[in-house]
């Protein structure tokens, strides 16, 4: 079945369930907002209080041959106040994480409103390993674009090894095209998810190139790889001998956000560096760290790295 | 990481509590540490705090009856510092705070910025009635309390002259009130009464009672206004208040909504019940009624329909809340020019984009000519605090268009010349900073973000430490007017 559909039935199921509980009244329930979710699905869900007197009332037998016990008059009574204390507890603890907790479930399922988003949600990460970066963004940002020794995305996935590697013609290309040994040489590329550059490269780059600037720090000519890994920056490193390499490139999508980008930095990368010395600042997109402030960030982080000639874990130990 | 420890940074932090009948100091010591993983931009937060050094409880000196005598408070201040085994240059942050009715003297404005100067360059907050209950409610456990458990916990602060409520909720503050109760409101010597005060006087008017000066201090009146303290107490927590209970009412009405579940009791009445402290005041016999009001208010039938809880901090509940509640950490990623710090005794005028960059944008500069003229109605240069609050989602590129709204309309400024402070609901702090530089802002910028303010609230703020955070006192109010 075509994807596109699948995808399009799925938020008008989502759309038509959540109108409707607008309709309903629902006390209490209304402003649990769902805020870090992927942009597709739109708004807030809402949960359906249990009605007075359900038709499909669930009971319980004892299938085993020992007499039932008769039913005790201790019933749980937690009085109207401890209820709403409760629940005013659990939208505390919501409001705290992105999880999907306190979504409720019926019987040993979760409800379909929290098993279709969650269905909205995979799906917006898939979309986002499988999915491209617009020319436009790179035109806009005129940065050029190399690629990797990977063919398309099967292979990306299935041989990482290949995505830290430059092809030929990418090596070739960035030697005639980069400054040499420049202070700072930026790299993207979308790695994991397409969506992460697409939203947050532009505000991200624009906001470290102005940080570099204002602190006096030289960049090289930063370009985009296709289908990179983070290792890739040591072949780059090597080509190139920059100081320090950040590579803006897009994270595993997960179910929380599928537009998440991280920044991975290193000084001095070259081929057979070793992954402690790489340090990454990560979480950045609208529901995380804000682009623009990332970007500000990662120019001081740069300056710091420049300035104890380390980084990752040899940088924490040189500051001391 | 075996062995990794993350690095910490301490700040001295001190305490002055000048109240109606005492005054008291504590120095304290937070850590701070960055309390964010490794991957993520840097969270500083305090996360330890000790108490270095408790003060004895010392009389307030006053010179008369309305002037708080200055070098007095400086001597004890200077004693206690010495004390501690401590220079008044080691303290980075920390509050006098003069509260009740001294703050209602002639000098205490005075006081508190002689202060600031002479006894450590840290940040001062006078407070006002409602931060003063707020701080009594943290430094007693209150807050803490009702954090851990939910229930709306009510903090009720009687010193010598006012009592502060606040009533909190997990963190949230539902509400505050102040009364003119406490235990110096009847004073006695030699076991008559020697005097009483504006409001006191006229509740006995009110009620027909005859106390006098020079009346025993054995008259059946003395437990008529004790039990009535009490009793109204108990409406302004119940959200009853009648008309005979207005006299007592300093400045709003109980204004929470929500029915208060437990209550403590802090300040020096609350020691007359609890007697937590192991070595008494030097001066015990403060010759009032204090006795008399904690012996009513314990014997209140009323009061036993709420839990009562028993405070961690009693007599020093204000003085703990001071030295360690009213700093702030500002967020990590923040933009500040180090010499123009610190900054004190700011106001802060919010501004809302409510949620609309554009429309934002273009009502901005009506807005800030009414700040200037709010702020610096006398054309003198007084600078405030541009507080930017319900920004949308942006990005780099409005962030430039914000940049050059801000440079614009800071020109208005009657002292153009003055820094830019920015305090930033959400955390564009640090990019919004650098913008302003890179457009050459002819001023000095400090852009802080992470801070709760508010309009009308006032600020200072502190040096920047090694974390690369500036510690904050946001004040709700300074003086009271009356």
């Amino acid at each position: 079945m075509n994807e596109q559909l699948i995808q399009t039935i799925t938020k008008l199921v989502v759309e038509k369930l959540k109108s409707n509980e607008v309709s309903q009244p629902s006390a209490g329930t209304a402003d649990v907002q769902i805020k870090l979710h992927s942009k597709q699905a739109t708004g807030a869900l809402t949960e359906l209080p249990p009605p007075e007197n359900p038709n499909g009332k669930v009971t319980f037998h004892q299938t085993t041959s020992a007499k039932p016990e008769k039913k005790s008059a201790v019933h749980p009574q937690p009085a109207e106040k401890t209820i709403s204390k409760q629940e005013e507890f659990i939208e505390e603890l919501k409001k705290k994480t992105p999880s999907r907790i306190g979504v409720g479930r019926a019987g040993s399922r979760p409800k379909t409103n929290t098993w279709l988003q969650f269905r909205l949600d995979h799906a917006a990460a898939v979309d986002a390993v499988y999915g491209e970066v617009p020319d436009k963004i790179l035109h806009q940002l005129d940065l050029f674009q190399v690629q990797t020794r990977v063919k398309d995305k099967e292979e990306y996935i299935r041989r990482p090894d290949l995505g830290r590697k430059l092809s030929d013609e990418a090596k070739e290309l960035i030697k005639k095209r980069c400054a040499f040994s420049p202070s700072v040489q930026i790299v993207t590329s979308n790695g994991l998810s397409a969506k992460a550059i697409e939203e947050n490269l532009e505000d991200v780059y624009l906001s470290l190139v102005q940080s570099l600037g204002n602190l006096g720090i030289e960049t090289g000519t930063p370009f985009y790889v296709d289908k990179g890994r983070v290792a890739l920056m040591d072949e780059i490193g090597d080509v190139l001998q920059p100081d320090v390499v950040v590579m803006l490139i897009g994270e595993r999508p997960g179910l929380v956000s599928a537009e998440s980008l991280s920044a991975y930095l290193c000084y001095q990368p070259r081929i057979g560096t070793i992954e402690a010395d790489r340090m990454v600042v990560s979480n950045i997109h609208k529901g995380g760290i804000p682009p623009v402030e990332a970007g500000a960030y990662l120019g001081t982080l740069i300056q710091k790295i420049l300035k104890y000639e380390a980084s990752g874990v040899s940088l924490v130990k040189k500051e001391g | 990481m075996a062995g990794f420890q993350p690095k910490k940074e301490a700040i001295i932090s001190a305490g002055i509590d000048i109240g109606t009948s005492t005054t008291k100091i504590i120095i304290s010591r937070f850590s701070l540490m960055n309390v964010a993983g490794s991957t993520h931009v840097p969270r500083i937060e305090i996360v330890d705090k000790e108490i270095l050094y408790k003060s004895p409880i010392f009389r307030t000196p006053l010179q008369d009856a309305t002037t708080i005598d200055i070098k007095g408070v400086e001597l004890i201040i200077r004693s206690q510092y010495e004390d501690a085994g401590i220079q008044s240059s080691d303290i980075e942050t920390g509050a006098v705070i003069i509260t009740g009715e001294t703050a209602t003297k002639q000098n205490a404005r005075e006081i508190v910025h002689y202060l600031s100067r002479e006894v450590g360059d840290f940040l001062v907050a006078a407070a006002g009635p409602d931060l003063e209950g707020i701080i009594a409610a943290k430094g007693s456990g209150t807050y803490d309390y009702a954090l851990k458990t939910g229930r709306v916990t009510a903090n009720i602060d009687i010193g010598g002259g006012t009592a502060n409520i606040a009533v909190y909720k997990r963190d949230k503050l539902l509400g505050t009130c102040t009364m003119h109760v406490g235990g110096r409101l009847i004073e006695f010597k030699d076991s008559t009464v020697m005097s009483i005060s504006p409001p006191i006087e006229q509740l006995l008017k009110q009620e027909n009672k005859s106390l006098r000066l020079g009346d025993t201090n054995r008259h059946p009146d003395i437990k008529f206004i004790a039990d009535f303290m009490a009793d109204s107490i108990t409406r302004v927590l119940a959200k009853e208040v009648k008309a005979e209970d207005e006299v007592l009412l300093l400045g709003h009405k109980p204004n929470w909504n929500e029915p208060v579940e437990a209550i403590m009791f802090s300040g020096g009445i609350s020691e007359c019940m609890y007697e937590q402290e192991i070595t008494r005041p030097s001066d015990i016999s403060y010759n009032d009624i204090g006795k008399q009001l904690a012996a009513s208010l314990q014997s209140n039938r009323r009061l036993t329909e709420w839990d009562w809880i028993e405070p961690e901090e009693t007599v020093r509940a204000t003085v703990l809340g001071a030295g360690t509640q009213t700093t702030e950490i500002s967020g990590a990623t923040i933009q500040v020019a180090p010499d123009e710090l610190p900054v004190k005794n700011v106001p802060v005028y919010k501004y809302s984009f409510h949620g609309h960059l554009e429309k934002g944008l273009a009502a901005l500069g009506q807005s800030i000519k009414e700040a200037i003229n709010i702020y610096d109605s006398f054309q003198e240069g007084q600078n405030f605090v541009l507080y930017l609050a319900d920004l949308p989602y942006v990005g780099f590129k409005d962030i430039q268009k914000l940049a050059r709204a801000i440079l614009q309309v800071m020109e208005l400024r009657h002292d153009p010349e003055q820094p830019i402070l920015l305090v930033m609901q959400m955390d564009y702090a640090k990019v919004l900073g650098q913008t302003l530089l890179a457009m050459n802002a002819r001023q000095s910028v400090i852009c802080i973000d992470q801070i709760n303010v508010d309009h009308g609230d006032y600020m200072d703020i502190g040096r920047a430490l090694q974390s690369e955070v500036v510690p904050v006192i946001v004040k709700t109010l300074t003086f009271h007017s009356s």
